[in-house]
């Protein structure tokens, strides 16, 4: 029989994966209440975003306009390229807190994997620093060094947009291909009905004779006693072999320039500031990864309390947990072959 | 885990329409345009087509003209502007130019735009087109609302005279609306229908709307 501090534990672990999941997918969900999710019309004006969402789309908006006067500004008076850089900042920091599927995409693949807090934080720096990267070389290579038109740029830019797409849909085919096996393996060996007979009634008392009771060595919660399930072990993705992994986490991510960057370089450069344009792109990119960090953190946290107290019960706690990553693990190809054909569009490419 | 596990599959059924149906998620406008628009009729009282003037804010402006030649520095004739034009034509029909007419409350088609050019004025670049419509007609109410549903771009009808229509039949009467009004009543008609799963039209209501009545 459950005890009721048991049916407790569980139902914070619930709602603790739970979070995980919605901030996993926190992109998605801070649109959702401003737009028709089914694909109809959507709204064409900011005010209907209420609340703290419509306060962050404002405030980056606002930040965002005043990128361009103070970078005229600095024509003339180099202090400005402060106020620049501390506008930059600011953008960053909000930008990163609004929908966008970066921060979606880093933090389902710290839930779907075993990762680290800390590793989260490298992650969503590194992803940062690639994103500006990309977007200084974009400008620098097109619009400085070759004087292409604002046409070819916005080319390269929507080649790389598509790339990073299918790169996100194949990471996250790939995170599904391990996180599957391991999930079905747990379903199937223990209880296949399980699935079935998710009926109304509780079957608490029915699991003394799982076999997958890894709660002595909590953070365990793979499934050994499937030998079919070829999933990489925690220690494996704990160890040096993750940073490759991780590596592809920034690649998917940072790939992708932000418009916003693009736009404030290209006036940068013609303005004769390409300089305080790169420096701006920058600390905008330290803004964002301070708030991807962030999200990423409390991702993680959720998942970590999610499991102590999963792993609290019975072999249950194992499966519910597995059942976390797949779920995770699934986002991210969702949001991959969404992006790519086009069902979640991303910050639009400046092409007009 | 029974439990858990309607909760987990719950969760997951509830994220996929998150994931798939999330349409464009769009941060904040990064193009601002005023625009000025004219509604062209026909002698015989039907509307023809719609004729906008777009006016870009200065990033975008110098985003545009990037690698732009031009003989004079700083100086844009209309015929160095053509190649730019064109482009911006041949991308806007991927967003129907983001105007949306209805006749009567039926959804009316345009063509491919015609006259269009860039002029490049005072650091901005201003788009002139006419989009005309497929079959010219004659409405009781017509209504046209120029708006970016993903909002990247940020549509304000110009502060002075942003609508006219010309000659258009003596009876008619034109009235606008701008984003900004009504937001309050607009916010919670948009919960109702986003709750009730109707809103088809949502995003509407928060466009530049323009709508003549001709009785």
């Amino acid at each position: 029989m459950r005890s009721a501090s048991q049916s407790f534990a569980r139902a914070v672990a619930i709602g603790a994966a739970a979070l995980a999941v919605m901030l996993a997918l926190d992109g998605a969900a801070q649109v959702l209440p401003a737009q028709n999710a089914f694909g109809g019309p959507r709204p064409g004006a900011e005010p209907q975003i209420g609340g703290i969402v419509g306060w962050l789309l404002a405030k980056q908006s606002e930040f965002y306009r005043e990128m361009s006067s103070t970078i005229r500004a600095a024509k003339s008076d180099g202090s400005a390229v402060w106020t620049l850089l501390a506008i930059s900042f600011a953008y960053g920091i909000f930008h990163a807190a609004g929908p966008g599927h970066g921060k979606a995409v880093i933090s389902s693949y710290l839930v779907a994997n075993q990762e680290t807090a800390r590793r989260g934080i490298a992650l969503s720096f590194a992803s940062a620093l690639m994103q500006s990267l990309v977007a200084v070389v974009i400008v620098a290579v097109c619009a400085w060094l070759l004087n292409a038109t604002a046409k070819t740029m916005c080319g390269a830019e929507k080649a790389i947009e598509i790339a990073s797409y299918a790169l996100i849909a194949a990471f996250g085919f790939r995170l599904v291909w391990t996180k599957g096996g391991g999930f079905i393996g747990a379903l199937q060996a223990p209880r296949p009905a399980v699935v079935l007979a998710a009926a109304a009634h509780h079957h608490g008392h029915d699991h003394g004779h799982y076999h997958h009771d890894h709660h002595h060595h909590d953070d365990h919660v793979h499934d050994e006693h499937c030998g079919h399930v070829h999933g990489p072990e925690p220690s494996e993705l704990a160890g040096p072999r993750g940073w490759r992994r991780g590596f592809s986490a920034i690649l998917t991510v940072g790939i992708r320039p932000c418009s916003g960057a693009i736009l404030v370089l290209v006036f940068a450069l013609a303005q004769g500031l390409f300089w305080a344009g790169i420096a701006a792109t920058f600390v905008m990119g330290l803004g964002t990864a301070i708030t991807v960090a962030t999200i990423a953190v409390i991702a993680v946290s959720a998942k970590d309390l999610a499991r102590r107290l999963s792993g609290a019960r019975e072999g249950g706690g194992a499966l519910f947990m597995r059942g976390v990553e797949f779920a995770a693990a699934g986002l991210v190809l969702l949001f991959g072959v969404g992006l790519l054909l086009g069902y979640i569009a991303a910050e639009r490419v400046t092409c007009l | 885990v029974n439990n858990a596990l309607r909760r987990l599959i719950g969760l997951l059924l509830l994220a996929s329409p998150l994931a798939l149906g999330a349409g464009t998620a769009q941060a904040h406008p990064h193009v601002w345009i005023t625009a000025s628009s004219q509604l062209i009729y026909a002698p015989d009282g039907s509307i023809t087509g719609v004729r906008h003037a777009w006016t870009f804010d200065d990033m975008f402006t110098t985003y545009a003209l990037q690698g732009i030649e031009s003989k004079t520095k700083g100086v844009y004739s209309r015929e160095e502007l053509g190649p730019l034009a064109q482009t911006n034509v041949e991308s806007l029909k991927e967003f129907a130019f983001f105007t949306f007419a209805k006749a009567d409350g039926k959804k009316e088609k345009f063509l491919e735009p015609v006259d269009y050019y860039l002029e490049y004025k005072d650091d901005a670049l201003t788009l002139y087109f006419t989009l005309p419509l497929k079959t010219p007609v004659k409405a009781k109410e017509l209504s046209v609302e120029v708006y970016d549903p993903s909002f990247f771009i940020d549509f304000k009808l110009a502060d002075k005279d942003p609508i006219k229509l010309v000659g258009a039949p003596a009876a008619c009467q034109m009235k606008f609306q701008r984003p900004n009004d009504g937001t309050a009543g607009a916010q919670k008609l948009g919960e109702q229908n986003f709750l009730s799963g109707d809103n088809s039209n949502y995003g509407a209501m928060f466009a530049n709307k323009i709508t003549v009545d001709c009785p």
